[in-house]
């Protein structure tokens, strides 16, 4: 199995997923079965040099103008928190500057 | 019709058809407001009053944008995307939004946080996905019309499935400004629409360069062509690894319809060879997830949306946050995608689905610079399934995208046209075009639509 | 047996444009908090960043200006992590394929003398927001108006060797950027900001274990960090300990470094080619219009100032040192000052206290035309700071500012005479020590002449007068 619950813990950790621990062995089966599967380009032969992207006609830069984007709704109104013109979230418990 | 007349008889429509669980957002005061909307407008616009659904992935002001997820319940964005804009100065009115699958990840509109959405035809059937719910409702004649997504197949599968006409256009076509990303390399706002007719007017509507997304192509509107009575002149390329020999009858047969009634027209048609087709599912299954895990990142409780787990530290309501906000193949997918480019696996995975995408854009371009204007194929490898068929195994699911994902991998125009039914269920075949061929492909498509009769048995 | 210290810096510098990286958003200092903001930098479902024209600009001048190669072909990239004041979950960056790599900063290190610090690479990237942490009890409080404003990561290689030669490659940096017109560098207001690698190892011995120290925001700070890990990494290897591969956090009111993560949660960036943003394609000649725009740079200038205007080396480098005082002491040598006077009066005067810029400039033809006057011997260089300063409050002539004030040079023998004789009454004592033998008194004399005359008298005249009644 190329894919542990180890490696679901830390995946979830780096996503920023809580998962049950006792969905860990199950999710760890189905990404492995996904792995597995998409893991068959491995087969996909060296040779020749893939094809260059083909550049999108005329996409390019913005001017550097400052633009006011008018907005139906301000921050206070989409927030979960909102206080005194600052968005507020939980402090950290595990940074040292937290 | 008169737009406020619209207006009541679509939120007649969609009353009625609530038991497909199609529409998520809309009222008969919405729809009123849209309809005093277009009457301000001069008319002669090419949408005048027509009414159009929109996938629950595309943020609209007037109405909630959910994505079909917990995470977003009941959020109103406040801004419009560029395509309803568009819409409206073309004097569309938005008829409501439309449940999917959850961040438009999934075939078949059951991954929704609001429940599955009925097959109009079959209600133990899906109607595929994930603009499932756009595609039932223009199939149970809602709508004219409905804007739905693309990431590897999302409008022309379900497109299929319905027997309705659903569009993707080239990518860099139509601004995704305001589409909410799901892999953005990849994502096409796409049209569905009750005829080719219909879909195409949408389609030029909302096309053209955006100063606001730097990938949209730096193009004027699309220009239809006129009408085609034939096909001569054109040739028609049948990709091999599209007709494999367990192709389900049914489907191999309304194909087969389509191809015989190019010739009828004059088209040429001949086999043409796509070898690396084979690796566009589990490509499309690396770099999809991929950009999805970054793009869903902004998901985190913060700024907008859910938040759950609020009186814990930062990092438990960010986990909270996204594991209860999430579903199952959202977060399989964010998994997925943060396994292939972790370190030690970036290049065995995202790396190899690069190569294996400039491989598969090669293979369309030597095709297509050998003379053959369209490919014809099957959009899907059977009709629609029934509910809870394929739920149990992701990679099933997947499967059912091997004839629409190699396309997306590349960027092409592509539409899904009703050929016909099998058993009383649609088929659809698959029209591929060169890149920036829109308006031809639509014509090619016109021209089989007026020949076909989309209700009869295919065998 | 003694220790090598081996240091990098990363240099984060904000490119000055109007508007953010990715959106039309103002990059204002000092707003409220959460104006600044748009469903773009705010991270908002649907919103996608475009490009900003300016900000590869300012970019590649700064590149050109820091002798990079710049890359016709350049990627942004998704560099993935959590944070609340990174609105989209992943700052856009540059990774495999930066702007531009290579390049160099002349500097005087204190320890090597001249030494010329080579440079990795130069890439662009989107600043985050501000976390807040004593704003509210447990809580973080978040502001994202500095979200998405643009900047330069500009990295050396681990060529640095000690605090002092990091401040000199910083101080020359900054300069350049200054001078370039790429970034105001302002430290109080974070518009550079600076990590520093650091690691120990024998001399001749490979790199050792580095740690990061981060966000540095002064000069200072960033030499105080530096010795306070060199001696922190000392100890433990001295004492056959390991050194340990963390980001540390530097205290400012203590001195000391502490570890801010822990080894366990070191990231995974998981980078990725950004899909919203298609590559960067530079032409050749949107480089050229650049390279064109750079001025002159800090060590141009100097050696132009030293050999064109015989300056010497010091003069020649405070007076490069920034750009206007540069193009003000030219100025004035074009109003047809004689370049070593002009140099000094600059370096003098105007670095003294009286602007060369802003309320109350003196004008370079203004200041070119007093000097003139003390060379010619109208008035005396006391004099001629007197009505420097008059000038600069009232905008008159040196000329009729001279007049009003009584201060052009009196030639009048007779009154040379009067002052003379009434300071030598005056100082019985020092003209006797003079005749004795104490020929620096007559300075001293020459002064008190001076002040009795407020300064009209000619310095020379009254010496020669005084030494003609003490001979």
């Amino acid at each position: 199995m190329s894919v542990t619950p180890a490696d679901v813990a830390r995946l979830a950790a780096l996503a920023a997923l809580e998962v049950a621990d006792d969905q860990v062995p199950a999710l760890a089966a189905q990404l492995d079965r996904i792995v597995s599967y998409v893991g068959q380009l491995a087969a996909l032969g060296e040779t020749g040099e893939p094809a260059a992207d083909e550049p999108i006609p005329g996409a390019g830069f913005r001017a550097d103008v400052v633009r006011h984007t008018p907005m139906a709704a301000g921050p206070a109104d989409f927030a979960p928190q909102f206080t005194d013109g600052f968005f507020v979230v939980p402090r950290s418990k595990a940074r040292a500057d937290g | 019709m008169n737009p406020a007349a619209v207006a009541a008889d679509t939120a007649e429509r969609l009353d009625r058809a609530g038991s497909l669980n199609a529409a998520l957002a809309w009222s008969p005061a919405a729809l009123a407001a849209e309809a005093r909307r277009v009457e301000a407008l001069e008319p002669g616009g090419p949408l005048h009053a027509w009414p159009i659904a929109i996938k629950d992935n595309i943020v609209t002001t007037d109405l909630p944008t959910t994505c079909a997820s917990k995470i977003l319940e009941g959020y109103r964005s406040p801004f419009n995307a560029t395509v309803i804009d568009r819409l409206r100065a073309a004097g569309g009115m938005v008829a409501c939004k439309t449940n999917m699958d959850e961040f438009a990840m999934g075939g078949s509109t059951e991954h929704s946080a609001y429940g599955r959405v009925l097959h109009p035809l079959d209600g133990d059937r899906v109607p595929g996905g994930s603009s499932g719910g756009s595609a039932a409702l223009v199939a149970a004649g809602v709508v004219p019309a409905a804007l739905g997504s693309e990431t590897g197949g999302s409008v022309r599968q379900p497109a299929a499935f319905c027997g309705i006409v659903g569009v993707k256009p080239s990518y860099g076509r139509v601004s995704r400004y305001g589409l909410v990303a799901f892999g953005s390399s990849l994502d096409c706002v796409s049209v569905f629409g009750r005829t080719v007719d219909h879909a195409a007017r949408v389609l030029a509507a909302i096309s053209g360069g955006d100063p606001a997304d730097a990938t949209a192509a730096a193009m004027p509107p699309l220009a239809l062509d006129p009408p085609r009575a034939d096909l001569r002149g054109l040739t028609f390329g049948l990709p091999v690894e599209y007709f494999p020999p367990d192709l389900h009858s049914g489907v191999r047969a309304g194909v087969d319809r389509a191809i015989g009634l190019v010739r009828e027209l004059g088209g040429r048609v001949q086999e043409v060879s796509l070898p690396h087709t084979a690796y566009a599912v589990p490509t499309y299954y690396v770099l999809a997830p991929a950009e999805a895990a970054a793009n869903l990142a902004r998901f985190d409780g913060v700024r907008f949306g859910r938040r759950a787990g609020e009186d814990t530290d930062l990092t438990a309501m960010y986990r909270a946050t996204r594991g209860q906000g999430f579903g199952p193949e959202v977060q399989r997918r964010i998994l997925i995608g943060t396994y292939v480019l972790s370190a030690g696996y970036s290049d065995a995975y995202y790396g190899k689905a690069q190569a294996a995408r400039a491989r598969i854009r090669g293979d369309f371009s030597r095709v297509f610079a050998s003379g053959i204007d369209a490919l014809i194929t099957p959009t899907t490898p059977t009709p629609a399934f029934k509910a809870g068929d394929k739920t149990a195994d992701p990679v099933a699911m997947y499967l059912a995208d091997v004839f629409v994902s190699a396309v997306s991998l590349a960027g092409l125009p592509a539409l899904s046209l009703p050929v016909g039914r099998d058993s009383g269920l649609p088929i659809g075949a698959q029209l591929i075009a060169p890149a920036w061929q829109e308006a031809r492909m639509l014509a090619i498509a016109a021209a089989l639509e007026a020949r076909l009769d989309p209700v009869a048995e295919v065998r | 047996m003694s220790w090598e210290t081996v240091i990098g810096l990363e240099v984060h510098v904000q490119l000055g444009t109007a508007s953010k990286l990715f959106c039309g958003c103002p990059t204002t200092f000092g707003s409220p908090p959460n104006q600044n903001v748009c469903p773009v930098c705010l991270g908002l479902p649907g919103a996608l960043p475009v490009p900003n024209e300016g900000a590869l600009r300012l970019a590649t001048r700064a590149a050109l200006a820091l002798g990079c190669t710049v890359h016709r072909r350049s990627v942004f990239a998704r560099k993935n992590y959590f944070y609340p004041d990174l609105p989209k979950g992943y700052q856009i960056s540059q990774f495999d394929r930066p702007i531009a790599t290579g390049g160099a900063v002349r500097c005087e290190s204190p320890e090597r003398g001249p030494i010329s610090v080579p440079l990795t690479r130069l890439h662009v990237e989107e600043d985050a927001g501000k976390s807040i942490h004593d704003r509210f009890a447990n809580a973080t409080a978040i502001d994202l108006n500095r979200a998405g404003v643009p900047l330069a990561e500009i990295v050396t290689e681990p060529d640095l060797r000690s605090a002092g030669e990091a401040r000199a490659y910083l101080t020359a940096l900054k300069q350049i950027l200054v001078y370039a017109g790429i970034s105001e560098c302002s430290m109080e207001q974070g518009s550079l900001r600076v990590d520093a690698n650091i690691s120990l190892r024998r001399p001749g011995a490979p790199l050792g274990t580095k740690t990061e120290v981060k966000n540095l925001n002064s000069f200072a700070n960033v030499e105080r960090a530096i010795e306070a890990e060199q001696a922190r990494q000392q100890a433990l290897l001295e004492t056959g300990r390991a050194v340990e591969q963390v980001t540390l956090l530097f205290n400012v009111g203590t001195g000391a470094v502490k570890p801010m993560r822990s080894k366990e949660d070191s990231h995974d960036y998981r980078y990725f080619p950004d899909p919203d943003l298609p590559e960067v394609v530079l032409s050749d000649a949107w480089i050229a219009e650049e390279q064109a725009a750079l001025p002159e740079l800090p060590d141009a200038k100097r050696e132009r100032f030293a050999a064109g205007y015989g300056l010497s080396a010091y003069d020649a480098r405070v007076l490069a040192a920034d750009r206007r005082t540069g193009d003000y002491f030219e100025a004035v040598v074009e109003a047809g000052a004689d370049p070593k006077a002009s140099a000094n009066w600059v370096m003098g005067e105007m670095l003294g206290g009286v602007h060369t810029t802003g309320a109350g400039a003196v004008a370079a033809a203004t200041l070119a035309a007093l000097i003139a006057m003390v060379q010619r011997g109208e008035i005396s260089h006391a004099a001629g700071k007197t009505i420097l300063e008059a000038i600069a409050a009232s905008g008159e002539t040196p000329a009729g500012a001279a007049e009003r004030l009584g201060l052009m040079q009196v030639r009048d023998d007779a009154a040379l005479e009067r002052w003379v004789e009434q300071v030598l009454a005056a100082a019985p004592k020092e003209v006797d020590r003079c005749r004795n033998g104490e020929t620096k008194l007559i300075g001293f004399l020459v002064g008190q002449v001076m002040k009795l005359s407020r300064g009209t008298a000619d310095p020379k005249a009254i010496g020669a007068l005084i030494e003609r009644k003490l001979g």
